[in-house]
């Protein structure tokens, strides 16, 4: 286990809590904890209880979709500073959408998903900057999305000079 | 008129609309439909003296079938064999792709602008590109390798669909020992790949860009383009240090017919390196 002030001192490396202020930092430490990851290590799967936030200190996670006669489905990677598991912090989304292994070793600090949806409830400025976040992960997610699904090296006929 | 290189088709006298004959070597298979095709000139003075910039084209020609802009994928230094990494997707790709080692096909060429190495001597480079946009840039990966002190910090960042579609994995072992930090990525991953998983734009993220003095080299599929050209802006990265490979329907390569045209540029003789500068005010215009 990790004792808090580890869990500060690795949430304090990432550039998005240095725009935070002390007295906010201290009730987002007090619900995360720091946990080591081992290659292959699943972090949840898709279906379960959506339960925690996650950001990568180090190392790098793959999100994976399930798919009939395909298998297992690769779709997002996250690295040091990136989010992953968001959407456990919206009110309105109860399972995991897609499962999470640890591809290499690392560490991730684990946000309780539930205790920060009530302190954004409960302070509106610390509200704010966590929501604030929260959307440019999804807008950025979003664009990721986009650019996936239009499947830019899959035109094959415009590609004809290279 | 591109402000990069000074002179816009350098093409070998005699070149230019003639094609000569060239035997295929070799033929090293790259990914599902991509293949390198590695020729010489039948006439040794003529393989003697072909010279080329990284970034540039040549026409490839097959009696019956056309021509077709291929870029040159080989090393600038090899004067022995020119390779051109070519993806089967239109008619005259498709028969060559029936091609095999001993076959000859038309050249002509080399055309249009290059990476401009000389300038960015100095400097750190970034070279974010994907899919089948490595191979015009593999020429300047082996320039820096060669004149690599020239050079600040290098990075190829490059993706492409899946770990399958990759170019040249090969060759990223000792890229890597040259000093280049080499990135991959790819759209799609399955259970057995352990690398990054995301379009080639989101990865900026983890890098530090000296926006100062940085040059950022791409090349790949437009729609890619733009946005690496959005991140690299993001980080204050001047346009004037953002060089863009373009592809266009390359008919004539030496800007007559008219194939190729992008505003009041022809990709073939203007191109297909530019400045991003010279582009910015129609490169997001809708049709362009």
């Amino acid at each position: 286990m990790y004792n808090k002030a580890e869990v500060t001192r690795e949430l304090q490396k990432i550039p998005w809590f240095k725009e935070i202020e002390p007295r906010h930092l201290e009730k987002i430490t007090d619900i995360a904890h720091l946990r080591h990851v081992r290659a292959g290590e699943v972090l949840f799967r898709e279906g379960d209880k959506e339960d925690f936030l996650y950001i990568v200190i180090e190392g790098r996670v793959a999100l994976d979709i399930f798919v009939p006669h395909r298998g297992k489905v690769r779709i997002y990677t996250a690295e040091p500073w990136d989010l992953f598991g968001w959407s456990s912090v919206t009110p309105t989304i109860h399972q995991r959408t897609a499962g999470a292994v640890a591809v290499v070793d690392g560490v991730v600090v684990g946000i309780d998903s539930a205790k920060l949806r009530q302190l954004c409830e409960e302070d509106h400025d610390l509200g704010y900057l966590v929501m604030r976040r929260l959307t440019n992960i999804v807008a950025s997610r979003l664009l990721v999305t986009r650019l996936q699904l239009i499947d830019m090296f899959g035109s094959p006929e415009e590609k004809n000079a290279k | 008129m591109t402000a990069i290189a000074p002179e816009t088709a350098k093409s070998h006298s005699g070149f230019l609309l003639e094609p000569h004959w060239a035997e295929i070597t070799a033929i090293t298979p790259e990914a599902d439909g991509i293949s390198t095709y590695w020729i010489r000139f039948t006439d040794p003075a003529e393989q003697e003296a072909f010279r080329f910039e990284p970034g540039q084209f040549n026409m490839l020609y097959l009696p019956g079938f056309g021509e077709s802009a291929i870029s040159i994928s080989s090393n600038p230094q090899d004067h022995e064999k020119i390779g051109h990494t070519i993806r089967f997707v239109g008619n005259v790709t498709r028969a060559v792709s029936r091609l095999k080692v001993g076959d000859i096909v038309g050249l002509r060429g080399p055309f249009g602008t290059y990476w401009p190495m000389k300038e960015i001597e100095g400097k750190d480079i970034f070279i974010a590109c994907g899919g089948i946009g490595l191979p015009p840039l593999r020429p300047a990966l082996y320039h820096i390798i060669q004149n690599r002190e020239k050079y600040g910090k290098v990075t190829l960042l490059y993706g492409a669909r899946t770990s399958g579609d990759l170019m040249f994995p090969n060759e990223y072992a000792e890229w890597r020992k040259a000093g280049i930090d080499v990135e991959i990525t790819v759209d799609r991953g399955d259970a057995n790949w352990n690398g990054r998983v995301g379009v080639v734009p989101m990865w900026f993220y983890q890098f530090r860009i000296d926006s100062r003095k940085t040059a950022v080299l791409t090349c790949g599929p437009e729609i890619m383009i733009r946005f690496v050209i959005f991140e690299a802006m993001a980080r204050r990265v001047p346009s004037e240090s953002i060089y863009v490979s373009l592809e266009r329907n390359m008919k004539c390569g030496q800007g007559s017919c008219g194939h190729c045209q992008m505003g009041p540029y022809f990709i073939c003789k203007d191109g297909p390196v530019f400045r991003f500068d010279e582009l910015q005010s129609f490169f997001n215009v809708e049709e362009f």
